[in-house]
């Protein structure tokens, strides 16, 4: 049990960091206003995704780092999981937005995309958030006790 | 059978000995995030994520997919020409009114009543209250509502209100109608006067802010960050200024638990109709209404009379008195109608702002008359005063920045 605990301490605290810096960069490319492209990696540069975004996926990098720390405890295991939260949040929202955008055919083309077009709204490059996403669903998996609360009513 | 104190404490023992177990008390995960979600540090970018989360799905659901994909299709490919050769044979003053400009070929500059009325009410903003009352259904049912209405105490407390005032505020994003009822919650009398008046003044409505995204995407958010700048400052200065009590409330917060599905269902059906009673007649009656005056040269008259304030003082072209009269009616189809006027980013952001904040929509207005005339009259005022300090205001900005 203590070294799954270990391990998960380990797991969150490189997400952590991972996700911190991540959010960062979100934030710097929001401000330098100009989309940056590494392979299959797009951050978004305008202030709503980027700026606002990156705020959330760089506070959800914190909670991570806050919460690594004795993950057994309950109160420390709900940083975690609000850390996931709200990265959910953001990645969701951007499937969300690709969802929406792949169904209509476009201003010129048929009502619905063609089945070729439609997939290929899914293709990469995707945003840090998309990245992050498989790696917090490990929250689920998480062993975590409850631990008595102080002010018991005896 | 009488018992004196002793027997009934021996009573009241067995009692509980049979009925209350003891035992250690269990935090759950659920209360963990939900103390979480109250505490400022904590609270504060989980309220900015679901926030992001909300505009982000708004924009997506309605912008993207629902009108950009659909709706333009639908009635600029299909609808608009088919009003226009239905009445091609009638007399110039019916079409103008009924079908709007013949030269357009879209919906959002016919700006007639059966043309732009019905593209704006249905194409546009429907999808848009449909989207924001589901979220909006789903964050009160899930709990997060009261949890909210504790972080933003502190701070509404400085502009005389308390946390709950958060309640109207966010229906009132939806429609102000069911907002000016919310106020009740209040306890005092300058509670809900302050409240009030700032909701028929900064907070557009769901109608409104689906428009904007259509019409203003990229300045939008500059547009709600002036709003939202106003509704603290004269919030406070009306605090400071009016008489009467701000006192403290003990909110009530309950466990975070999953929304049903029927009461989703129940809610969000009782709103959209609600919306679709009180909307659909007051768009099509604002370009009807509008397009008689200017057949008529009122709009014209008025322009040229009002056109030293308008320029001059809020320094927008006097062409904005159209959207301004239309925006008694409908504030969505108001900014819809400034879309086609010529004006710079900055005198479509002012002009904007002043379709916001001068006037209260006529279904505003009536629901204002009800919670009473001396009410309505003093955010009347406080609204006319605003509406010119803010407006010549944020001319003065933009003079000073040299974007003008």
């Amino acid at each position: 049990m203590v070294k799954k605990q270990r391990i998960s301490s380990i797991y969150f605290s490189i997400l952590g960091i991972c996700t911190l810096i991540f959010g960062f960069l979100d934030i710097i490319v929001a401000i330098g206003g100009q989309n940056v492209s590494i392979g299959a990696l797009e951050i978004p540069a305008d202030m709503f995704r980027g700026g606002w975004g990156g705020f959330i996926v760089l506070s959800s990098g914190l909670f991570y780092l806050s919460g690594c720390k004795n993950i057994s405890e309950i109160h420390q295991f709900s940083k975690i999981v609000m850390g996931s939260v709200l990265l959910w949040i953001v990645a969701g929202c951007d499937i969300f937005g690709m969802i929406c955008e792949s169904i209509p055919g476009g201003e010129e083309g048929p009502w619905f995309n063609t089945l070729g077009d439609f997939l290929g709204t899914y293709a990469p490059p995707y945003p840090p958030a998309i990245f992050l996403l498989p790696f917090s669903l490990v929250v689920i998996f998480c062993p975590f006790r409850k631990v008595n609360r102080k002010d018991t009513i005896k | 059978m009488k018992l004196n104190v002793d027997q009934r404490w021996n009573l009241i023992d067995k009692i509980v000995k049979r009925t209350v177990s003891f035992g250690v008390y269990r935090h759950t995960l659920k209360e963990a995030i939900g103390e979480l979600t109250v505490k400022p540090v904590s609270g504060v970018p989980i309220a900015i994520a679901i926030l992001y989360g909300f505009w982000s799905i708004f924009g997506s659901f309605a912008g993207t997919l629902c009108t950009d994909g659909f709706f333009v299709k639908l009635f600029d490919g299909y609808f608009l020409p088919w009003m226009q050769n239905l009445f091609s044979k009638t007399p110039a003053w019916i079409y103008y009114i009924f079908v709007g400009d013949p030269q357009a070929d879209n919906c959002f500059e016919a700006f007639g009543m059966l043309t732009s009325g019905l593209f704006v009410a249905i194409g546009v903003v429907l999808p848009a209250v449909f989207i924001f009352y589901l979220m909006l259904t789903l964050l009160e049912d899930i709990g997060y509502m009261p949890r909210l209405a504790v972080l933003i105490d502190a701070v509404l407390h400085k502009i005389g209100l308390h946390g709950y005032a958060i309640v109207p505020t966010i229906l009132s994003l939806g429609c102000n109608v069911p907002a000016v009822t919310a106020c009740r919650i209040l306890e005092t009398k300058k509670q809900r006067f302050i409240m009030m008046t700032l909701l028929a003044i900064f907070i557009p409505c769901g109608a409104q802010l689906g428009i904007m995204q259509e019409v203003i995407p990229d300045t939008m958010g500059w547009v709600l960050l002036y709003l939202l700048a106003g509704y603290f400052i004269f919030g406070f200065i009306m605090h400071k200024l009016l008489p009467g009590k701000s006192p403290e409330i003990l909110l009530d917060v309950p466990a975070y638990q999953l929304p049903t599905l029927r009461n989703v269902t129940r809610k969000l059906r009782m709103r959209v109709i609600c919306f679709l009673r009180s909307a659909v007649p007051f768009v099509l009656l604002g370009c009807a209404v509008v397009n008689i005056l200017y057949l008529a040269g009122v709009i014209r008259f008025l322009s040229n009379a009002l056109s030293p304030i308008f320029v001059g003082w809020f320094g927008v072209p006097k062409e904005t008195v159209g959207p301004l009269i239309a925006a008694f009616l409908r504030k969505d189809l108001a900014v819809a109608q400034l879309s086609v006027i010529e004006m710079t980013k900055y005198q479509m952001i002012t002009a904007v702002v002043l379709i916001s904040i001068y006037f209260p929509c006529v279904a505003t207005f009536a629901i204002m008359l009800k919670e009473g005339w001396k009410e309505l009259l003093g955010s009347l005022l406080v609204l006319i005063t605003v509406t010119f300090i803010y407006g010549g205001f944020l001319h003065l900005i933009w003079i000073l920045l040299g974007v003008q």
